[in-house]
C-alpha cells in the first residue's frame, strides 16, 4: 500500500487531463451573464474511453465536441435538489447522508462528475492508440448564484464609471460553478485563459498575462493568460473591473488592484507586502514559485482572503489609510495568510481531501512563523494559546475534529465522526465552524511537530517539498512527474522522517489519525519531610471531545532556587508524580530569586508558605499537547506568576485564575501588571477585565476610588486637571490599546445595588466629552467606539421591563445622559463616517443593549433599517445580530421569516452566510426547548432551503444544515405530526420481508416505476446493495439512450426537472447508499419502534420530546 | 442786514449757549437756530406783501436760507484759512459775497431800510457743551525746535500705541472645556438641523422629537465613505503633520522600529511616507509590468 503511495498519485479518472483553455468572450455586467467555451486537453489512461466525467454546476451547456465531432452528453446535478421524495420525516441523519451521497456522486475525487460525455464512437473505436481527445465545451452562465459573484451598484453612468466588476468565488473546489472542469486538487494541467471584456475594464486572472487586443470594433479588449505551471482547477479564478492598478514599488512583478478611488488606500496598504515575501522566500529557502503575483480587492467579498495560482482576491474592506491603527496588523495579516497559502495550497496542492490538514497545516504554521517575526514572539505566544483555548473549547463542546480522515470500511458504522451532524468525508457536507477549526487544529499540530523536530528540519522539509514541486513543475505532462506537486499525508511523513530522521508516528496517531483535546486536571500537595513536590495529574477522558493522553509532560516549577524544568511520563494508572524540590524552604536571607530566563529578580516574599520553597508550577508550559489544564495552586503563587513569570501565556493563565480571588493581594498584583509598561499590551488588557471582576467580587470591601480610575487618570489624563483626558496621541500603540481597553472594562464594575457606579459613568461621560483628536496624526474612530461600548457596559436592568412604560419621560437620568451622547454620535457618523462605521455599529449595540434593558421600547425597526443592503456590511451584520438577538428574547416570528428571507435572497454571500451563524450562536429556540415559533411550516421552510434552495453555495448549505440542526436536532422534529400509520407497517413489513443478499435483475425499472414514497425508498436502498457505481452508471446511460435524451443534447436549467431526470438520479443516490444502508435501515427500524411507542401511549398526551430522545437513544446505542 | 449779522454771529461763534437744560443741548441748539431762521423768513415775506404761506413753502425758503448762510460761513473760513489765520475777518466775509455774485453795496442800504421788522433775539439756549475730550496721560509740550505758537499735541491715546489686549484665558482646564462645549454644541445643533429637515427614526413610539436620529440611508458604494477618510481627517492630518507632532513621529516610528525588533513591531505600521527605495525614480520609465504595456491592435490585415 505505502509502496503504491510512492510511486505518485493514482487517478480515479481513465484519463488524464494536461491541458485546459478557458475563453469567456462575453461578460453582460447587465444581464449579469457570460459566454464562454473551454477546451480540455485529455490523454486516455484505458483502452476504449467511452464516457469523460467532468464537473459543471449551473452552467448552460450548449454543444459539446470531442475532437471535432458533437458528442451527446448528459448533464446531472444530485445535489440541486437532495432528497427528492416529500419526506414527511424531516429527518437531519436522513438528509445528511442523502446529502454525502449526493456529494459523492459528483465527487471529482472519486472520478465522477455532473456532466457525463460520451465519446463519438468513431474515436473510441480507433482502439489501443490512446489518442489525445481534445473536448470543446461551450456554455453560459446567466445570473450565476455561485461561483461568481457581479456586483453592480445601481447609479448613473457606464459599467465602469459605476464601479461594476466580477470574481470568482467559492467554497474549496467550486470552479465548476463557472467553468466545465475537473474540479479536482489532484488533476493538474496547464491552462491558457482568455477573457475579452469592456475595453474600460482589467481581467485578472492566474498565470501571465501575454498580451492584451483590442477586438476589431475597439470597444473590448482580450486578456491572454498563459499558466505553464500544472495547476489544479479549483485554484483558478477571474476578477474583472475597472480596477486602478498599481505595480509594486519594490517588486515590478506584483501588481495590485483596487475599485476605483481607492487607489491611496492601496498604496498604503500594500507598501508593505514585499517584507512578507522576503520572509517567506528566505525561511522556505526557495523563491515565489510563479512568475508574477496579482491582488485584487473586490467588494462583497465572499471570504476575507481567498489564494488561487499567483494571485488573491481580497476583500475591500481590508484596504485602510495610515491613519487607522487598528486594521493594519489584521490587513497584514490577511496578506500573509495569502501568500503563505500560494505556496502551500495553490502551488502544492492536496492529493486528496484527507490530506487538506497538512496544506493547511504548513500554510498555517508559516504564518505562524511571520507573525512571530513581525509582531513579536509575545504575540506569537499569545495566538498559539488563542488558538489552543479556541479548539480546545470546540472539541469539548461540539466533539473532536479529526484532521486526516479514513474511509476504510466505507460503512456507516465506522464514520470517524459519529458525534456530528455532518460527514466530514467532503469538504463540501462540513461545517463551516468546523473547517474553521480544523484549520486552527492543523497548524497547532504542524507546531507539535516542530517542538518534536526543530525547526530547522521543519523548514527543510518544507523546502524538499517545495523543490521537488518545482522541479516537476517545470517538466512536460509525458514525463509523470507532475504528481509530484501533489503532496499527501504520507509523503510529508515520509519526507519528514527523511530529514530529522525521527520517528513522529505517535504524535501524528494521537492528533492526526484520530481527533478530540486532552483534558488535564492538575493539584499537588508539597511534602515537607521528604522535600517533595508531590504533583497529581488526572484526565477527563472520558467526555465528548476528549482523549487519553499517554505520554511525556513537561512540567516547570518555580523555586526560590530557581526555575526548573521536570519531564514527566503519563501513564495509563499514574497520576502521582514525585518531584524532588531543589531548594529548601524559605530562608531569612535575602536573596535574588533566578528566573527561567536567567533574569535574577527581588520578591517580596512575604505572601508566601513559609513552609515550601514554591513559588509556582507550571503544567506544560510550551503548549505542547493539545489540551485544557486545570490546575489548582494557591491564589498567591497564581500573583507571583503574574508578576514574575516572563511568559505571557503564564501571565495570561494567571490572570485567569486569579478572578477566582477576589482579594486585596489580587489587586495588588493586577494593579501593578497594568501599571509595567514591559509588560505585553494584550496582557495588560486582560487585567483590566480580570481587576474589574475582582472589585465587583469585592465591592464591600473595596477602599478608595472605582478599580483603574486613578490609573487611567495617571496614564492619561493631564496633570493640572485630573478629570480631563489629554488631547489624544496615539503614537505609542501599547498605550492606545490600553486607553481604549480600561474604560470599557472600567464601566463593568457594579456598587452594592448592581449598578454601575456615577462616578465611573460621568467618568466616561467626561472622557467622550473631552475627547480631542485634532492633533492625533491617527483616527480616533476605534476609540470612540470602545467609549461607546464602555456606555453599554454601564447598563444595567431597569427597574420596570414593562414595554408599555418606556417612555422618554420614565428614562432614568442617567440612561438619558447615555442616550444622548449615543444619539449626537449616530447622527455625526452620518455626516462624518468613521473607517468602516464602527461607531454606528457600537451605537446599534448600544442600543440594542439599552432595549434588552428595559429603557427603550424593544423595537427591531430601527435594525431592519440598517440590515438593508447598501450599507457596509460590518453594519449591517451589526444590524443583524441585534436582530438575530431580537428574535430570540422577544420570540418573534415576524423578524426570524424576515432573518430567514434574506438569508435566502440577500445579494451578498457573506451576509447571508452571517445571517445563519448568527442565528445557530443564538437561536431563537433550540431542539430541548419548546417555542411557539417551532412549527411544521418553519420546518418546511428550513427543509427546502437546505434541500434545494442553497444548492449554489456549499457553505450555505452547511450553515443551514447547522441551523436545522440546531433547532430541530437529529431526528424528526417534535412539532411535525406523527408519520401515518400504514407507511410504518409498510416498512416493517418489507423489511421482514427483505433479503438483502438478492441482487435484483433490473434495479432500475423498479426504481422507474416505484412511485416515490418515503418507505419504498428505505426498502429500496437495500435493494441495491451491491451494484456498484458502474453498473448504476451503464443502466443510467440505458435509461437515457432509451429516452433519446442523448440525441438531443441540452442542459437541464437550474429548477427544470423532468420526470425522468429525477428517478434516474434518485437512483445515483441509491446507488451511493450501498455504503450507508445498514445504519440507515436500522435507523427506520429503530424508528418504527418508536412511533410504535407513541402509538401505543398515544391515549396518554403526546410527549414527542420523550419518543425523540428514545430513537436518539437507540439510535446511538 | 439781521440775517448776515446772524450768520457771522451763527458761523463765527457756535458756542453762544442757551436753551433749557435738555438732554441734548446741541439739538435744542439747533433747534432755536431753525425757529429764528423760520421767523426771519416770514418776516421777510410779510414785508413783501405776504398774508399767508404754505408751511412747505416757509420751510423751502428756510432751507435755502440756511444753505446760503451755511455757504457764506464755510466760505469766509476758508478765505481765512487760506491766509493762515483762523478767525474770519469782515473782509473774509466781503470777498466771500462778492464770490458768491452779491453785490456788497447794496448791504447797509437794505439793512438801513425802514420797513424792516425787528425780530427779537432768539432765546439763549446754551450752546452745546462738547464733552470733554478723554484725556488720557500726560499732553506733550512741544520740544524746543518747535515754535511754540504750533498747535499743541493732541492728546496722547491718539498717537500713542498702547498695547491693549485681555489676559488670554491660560486656563488649560477653562480652555478645554471651552473647546469641548463648543464642539458638542455644534455637533448637537447640526444634527438637530439635518434630523429636522430630514427623514428620522426615533426609538420611542411617543415621542419622535428628544431623540431624533437621522434614518439610515442606503448607499449604492457604501464601501467608498466606511473606507475614505473624511476631507476634515484628511485636512486635520495635514495640519498635523506640519505640526510638532511630525518631529516626533519621523524619527521614533519609522525608522528605529524597523531596526530594532524587541521595541514595538507595531510601530513600523507608519506610513513609509516617501520610503520607497531610491531607485524608483529611476527605474521608473523600465518597469516592465504586463499591466502596463500598451493595448495592441488587432490584426487585422493577417486575417484578410
Amino acid at each position: 500500500m505505502n509502496r503504491k503511495k510512492d510511486k505518485g498519485f493514482e487517478s480515479p479518472r481513465p484519463f488524464k487531463l494536461t491541458h485546459q483553455v478557458v475563453c469567456i468572450n462575453n461578460i453582460n455586467f447587465q444581464r449579469k451573464s457570460v459566454i464562454g467555451y473551454v477546451e480540455l486537453t485529455i490523454f486516455p489512461t484505458v483502452v476504449n474511453l467511452n464516457r469523460i466525467k467532468l464537473n459543471s454546476k449551473q452552467c448552460r451547456i450548449y454543444r459539446v465536441r470531442v475532437n471535432d465531432l458533437e458528442a451527446p452528453f448528459l448533464y446531472n446535478d444530485p445535489t440541486l435538489e437532495v432528497c427528492h421524495h416529500e419526506s414527511k420525516q424531516r429527518n437531519l441523519n436522513y438528509f445528511s447522508s442523502a446529502y454525502t451521497a449526493a456529494v459523492s456522486a459528483v465527487d471529482p475525487d472519486a472520478g465522477h462528475g455532473e456532466l457525463v460525455i460520451k465519446v463519438p464512437s468513431e474515436l473510441w473505436k480507433q482502439g489501443d492508440d490512446l489518442k489525445v481527445l481534445k473536448v470543446y465545451i461551450e456554455f453560459s452562465l446567466d445570473q450565476p448564484k455561485g461561483g461568481l459573484h457581479f456586483v453592480v451598484p445601481d447609479v448613473e453612468g457606464s459599467m465602469a464609471e459605476r464601479g461594476a466588476h466580477v470574481f470568482s468565488f467559492g467554497y474549496q473546489n467550486s470552479t465548476r460553478f463557472w467553468f466545465p472542469c475537473v474540479d479536482s486538487y489532484s488533476e493538474l494541467c496547464t491552462w491558457k485563459l482568455e477573457f475579452t471584456v469592456d475595453a474600460s475594464m482589467v481581467a485578472v486572472s492566474c498565470g501571465d498575462l501575454v498580451e492584451t487586443i483590442y477586438t476589431h470594433d475597439m470597444r473590448k479588449k482580450t486578456f491572454h493568460y498563459v499558466l505553464p505551471i500544472p495547476t489544479a482547477a479549483p485554484n483558478i479564478s477571474l476578477a474583472v473591473g475597472p480596477f486602478e492598478i498599481l505595480v509594486d514599488p519594490y517588486m515590478h512583478e506584483v501588481t495590485h488592484f483596487c475599485l476605483p478611488q481607492l487607489l491611496p488606500l492601496l498604496k498604503h496598504s500594500m507598501s508593505y507586502l514585499h517584507e512578507i515575501f522576503e520572509f517567506y522566500e528566505e525561511i522556505l529557502t526557495c523563491r515565489y514559485p510563479y512568475s508574477c503575483f496579482k491582488t485584487v480587492f473586490v467588494d462583497e467579498a465572499y471570504v476575507q482572503v481567498s489564494s488561487y495560482a499567483s494571485m488573491s482576491i481580497f476583500s475591500t474592506n481590508l484596504l485602510h489609510s495610515a491613519m487607522i491603527i487598528d486594521q493594519t496588523p489584521q490587513t497584514r495579516r490577511c496578506l500573509a495568510q495569502a501568500l503563505a497559502q500560494q505556496f502551500f495550497g495553490c502551488f502544492i496542492s492536496r492529493m486528496s481531501w484527507a490530506d487538506e490538514w497538512v496544506l493547511k497545516g504548513i500554510s498555517g504554521y508559516i504564518y505562524g512563523l511571520y507573525l512571530k517575526k513581525t509582531f513579536g514572539v509575545n504575540e506569537y505566544r499569545h495566538w498559539i494559546k488563542e488558538e489552543l483555548d479556541k479548539i480546545v473549547e470546540y472539541e469539548l463542546k461540539m466533539g473532536g475534529v479529526l484532521l486526516h480522515p479514513t474511509f476504510s470500511g466505507g460503512k456507516e458504522k465506522d464514520n470517524p465522526t459519529p458525534h456530528l451532524h455532518f460527514s466530514i468525508k467532503h469538504p463540501h457536507t462540513l461545517s463551516w465552524e468546523y473547517y474553521k477549526m480544523f484549520q486552527c487544529k492543523a497548524h497547532l499540530v504542524m507546531r507539535l511537530i516542530e517542538n518534536r523536530i526543530s525547526m530547522e528540519f521543519m523548514l527543510q522539509v518544507f523546502n524538499k517539498l517545495l523543490s521537488l514541486a518545482s522541479t516537476a513543475s517545470s517538466q512536460k505532462y509525458q514525463s509523470h512527474m507532475w504528481s509530484q506537486m501533489l503532496l499527501s499525508t504520507h509523503a510529508f511523513l515520509k519526507s519528514i522522517s527523511n530529514v530529522s530522521g525521527k520517528d513522529i508516528g505517535p504524535l501524528i496517531k494521537q492528533w492526526v489519525d484520530q481527533s478530540s483535546v486532552v483534558k488535564f486536571f492538575g493539584s499537588f500537595a508539597f511534602n515537607r519531610k521528604r522535600n517533595v513536590l508531590e504533583l497529581e495529574i488526572r484526565q477527563d477522558y472520558t467526555s465528548s471531545g476528549t482523549q487519553k493522553y499517554v505520554g511525556p509532560i513537561k512540567v516547570t516549577v518555580q523555586e526560590l532556587d530557581g526555575s526548573f524544568n521536570h519531564m514527566l511520563q503519563i501513564e495509563e494508572n499514574s497520576l502521582k508524580h514525585d518531584i524532588p524540590c531543589h531548594s529548601k524552604s524559605r530562608r531569612n536571607k535575602k536573596k535574588k530569586i533566578p528566573l527561567m530566563n536567567g533574569e535574577e529578580v527581588d520578591m517580596d516574599l512575604s505572601a508566601m508558605d513559609a513552609d515550601s520553597p514554591l513559588l509556582w508550577i507550571r503544567i506544560d508550559p510550551d503548549m505542547s499537547i493539545l489540551r485544557k489544564v486545570e490546575f489548582e495552586q494557591a491564589d498567591f503563587m497564581w500573583q507571583y506568576q503574574l508578576r514574575y513569570e516572563r511568559d505571557v501565556v503564564a501571565q495570561e493563565e494567571a490572570i485567569s485564575a486569579l478572578e477566582k480571588f477576589p482579594t486585596p493581594a489580587s489587586r495588588l498584583a493586577l494593579t501593578d501588571i497594568l501599571e509595567q509598561e514591559q509588560c505585553f499590551y494584550k496582557v495588560r488588557m486582560q487585567a483590566c477585565f480580570c481587576l474589574a471582576k475582582i472589585a465587583n467580587a469585592m465591592v464591600s470591601t473595596w477602599q478608595g476610588p472605582p478599580a483603574m480610575k486613578s490609573l487611567f487618570t495617571r496614564m492619561f489624563c493631564c496633570k493640572s486637571c485630573p478629570n480631563i483626558v489629554k488631547t489624544n496621541n496615539f503614537i505609542n500603540f501599547q498605550s492606545y490599546f490600553l486607553q481604549k481597553t480600561m474604560p470599557v472594562a472600567m464601566a463593568l464594575l457594579r456598587d452594592g445595588q448592581n449598578i454601575c457606579p456615577k462616578d465611573v459613568l460621568n467618568f466616561i461621560l467626561d472622557l467622550i466629552k473631552y475627547n480631542d483628536n485634532r492633533k492625533n496624526k491617527f483616527s480616533d474612530n476605534y476609540y470612540r467606539a470602545d467609549l461607546i461600548e464602555a456606555l453599554t457596559n454601564s447598563l444595567t436592568p431597569a427597574m420596570s421591563i414593562n414595554n408599555e412604560v418606556r417612555t422618554v419621560d420614565n428614562l432614568n437620568a442617567d440612561v438619558r445622559l447615555i442616550l444622548e451622547e449615543i444619539t449626537r454620535f449616530l447622527n455625526m457618523e452620518k455626516l462624518l463616517p468613521s473607517f468602516r462605521n464602527t461607531i454606528t455599529i457600537s451605537c446599534l449595540r448600544a442600543i440594542r443593549q439599552l432595549q434588552k434593558n428595559g429603557h427603550i421600547p424593544s423595537d427591531p425597526s430601527l435594525f431592519k433599517s440598517y440590515a438593508q443592503y447598501g450599507h457596509f456590511v460590518d453594519l449591517r451584520i451589526a444590524a443583524l445580530e441585534a436582530l438575530v438577538d431580537y428574535t430570540r428574547v422577544e420570540r418573534s416570528s415576524a423578524e426570524l421569516q424576515w432573518l430567514l428571507s434574506m438569508a435566502q435572497n440577500d445579494p451578498v454571500h457573506y451576509v447571508r452566510h452571517k445571517i445563519l451563524g448568527m442565528l445557530c450562536k443564538n437561536p431563537p429556540f433550540t431542539k430541548t426547548t419548546d417555542s411557539a415559533l417551532c412549527n411544521e411550516a418553519l420546518v418546511d421552510q428550513l427543509w427546502k432551503f437546505m434541500n434545494s434552495g442553497t444548492s449554489h453555495d456549499w457553505r450555505l448549505r452547511c450553515d443551514a444544515v447547522n441551523l436545522y440542526y440546531m433547532l430541530f436536532g437529529l431526528t424528526r422534529p417534535s412539532c411535525l405530526p406523527l408519520p401515518e400509520l400504514g407507511l410504518v407497517l409498510n416498512l416493517k413489513e418489507k423489511k421482514a420481508v427483505l433479503n438483502p443478499t438478492i441482487k435484483p435483475e433490473l434495479g432500475v425499472g423498479a426504481v422507474m416505476d416505484t412511485p416515490a414514497s418515503i418507505g419504498i425508498h428505505g426498502f429500496n436502498t437495500m435493494e441495491d446493495e451491491d451494484i456498484d457505481m458502474e453498473t448504476v452508471h451503464d443502466s443510467q446511460a440505458f435509461i437515457h439512450h432509451h429516452l433519446n435524451l442523448l440525441e438531443r443534447p441540452s442542459t437541464p436549467g437550474t429548477h427544470t426537472h423532468t420526470h425522468t431526470h429525477t428517478h434516474t438520479h434518485t437512483h445515483t443516490l441509491i446507488a451511493e447508499y450501498r455504503n450507508t444502508h445498514t445504519h440507515h435501515c436500522r435507523g427506520h427500524y429503530i424508528h418504527v419502534t418508536s412511533y410504535k411507542q407513541a402509538l401505543d401511549n398515544k391515549k396518554k398526551p403526546a410527549k414527542p420530546g420523550s419518543v425523540r430522545r428514545t430513537s436518539t437513544s437507540a439510535g446511538r446505542g | 442786514v439781521f440775517s448776515v449779522h446772524m450768520v457771522g454771529e451763527g458761523s463765527v461763534s457756535i458756542c453762544r449757549s442757551a436753551g433749557k437744560a435738555t438732554s441734548s443741548p446741541a439739538e435744542n441748539y439747533l433747534l432755536a437756530r431753525r425757529r429764528t431762521l423760520q421767523v426771519v423768513v416770514s418776516a421777510l415775506l410779510t414785508e413783501s406783501g405776504f398774508e399767508s404761506a404754505e408751511k412747505a413753502a416757509v420751510e423751502t425758503l428756510t432751507e435755502m436760507l440756511q444753505s446760503y448762510i451755511t455757504e457764506i460761513g464755510r466760505c469766509a473760513k476758508a478765505y481765512c484759512e487760506h491766509t493762515a489765520r483762523s478767525v474770519p475777518t469782515l473782509s473774509d466775509t466781503v470777498v466771500t459775497l462778492i464770490e458768491m455774485g452779491f453785490n456788497v453795496d447794496t448791504l447797509p442800504i437794505y439793512a438801513k431800510r425802514s420797513q424792516r421788522m425787528v425780530i427779537t433775539a432768539p432765546p439763549v439756549t446754551n450752546a452745546p457743551v462738547t464733552p470733554k475730550a478723554l484725556s488720557a496721560g500726560q499732553k506733550r509740550t512741544h520740544p524746543a525746535h518747535i515754535p511754540s505758537h504750533f498747535p499743541e499735541f493732541p492728546d496722547p491715546h491718539t498717537y500713542i500705541k498702547t498695547p491693549t489686549f485681555r489676559e488670554p484665558v491660560s486656563d488649560y482646564q477653562v480652555v478645554r472645556e471651552k473647546a469641548a462645549t463648543q464642539r458638542r454644541d455644534v455637533e448637537r445643533a447640526l444634527t438637530r438641523f439635518i434630523a429636522k429637515t430630514g427623514e428620522t427614526q426615533s426609538l420611542f413610539k411617543d415621542d419622535i422629537t428628544t431623540f431624533p436620529l437621522i434614518a439610515a440611508q442606503p448607499s449604492t458604494i457604501p464601501y467608498l465613505s466606511a473606507l475614505l477618510p473624511s476631507e476634515l481627517e484628511l485636512q486635520a492630518l495635514e495640519e498635523t503633520d506640519s505640526s510638532e507632532q511630525d518631529d516626533q513621529t519621523d524619527g521614533e516610528n519609522t525608522h528605529i522600529a524597523l531596526d530594532d525588533p524587541g521595541a514595538d513591531k507595531e510601530n513600523s505600521m507608519l506610513p513609509p511616507s516617501g520610503v520607497v527605495p531610491s531607485t524608483k525614480a529611476s527605474e521608473d520609465n523600465v518597469i516592465d509590468n504586463p499591466y502596463l504595456r500598451p493595448v495592441k491592435k488587432p490584426k487585422v490585415r493577417r486575417k484578410k
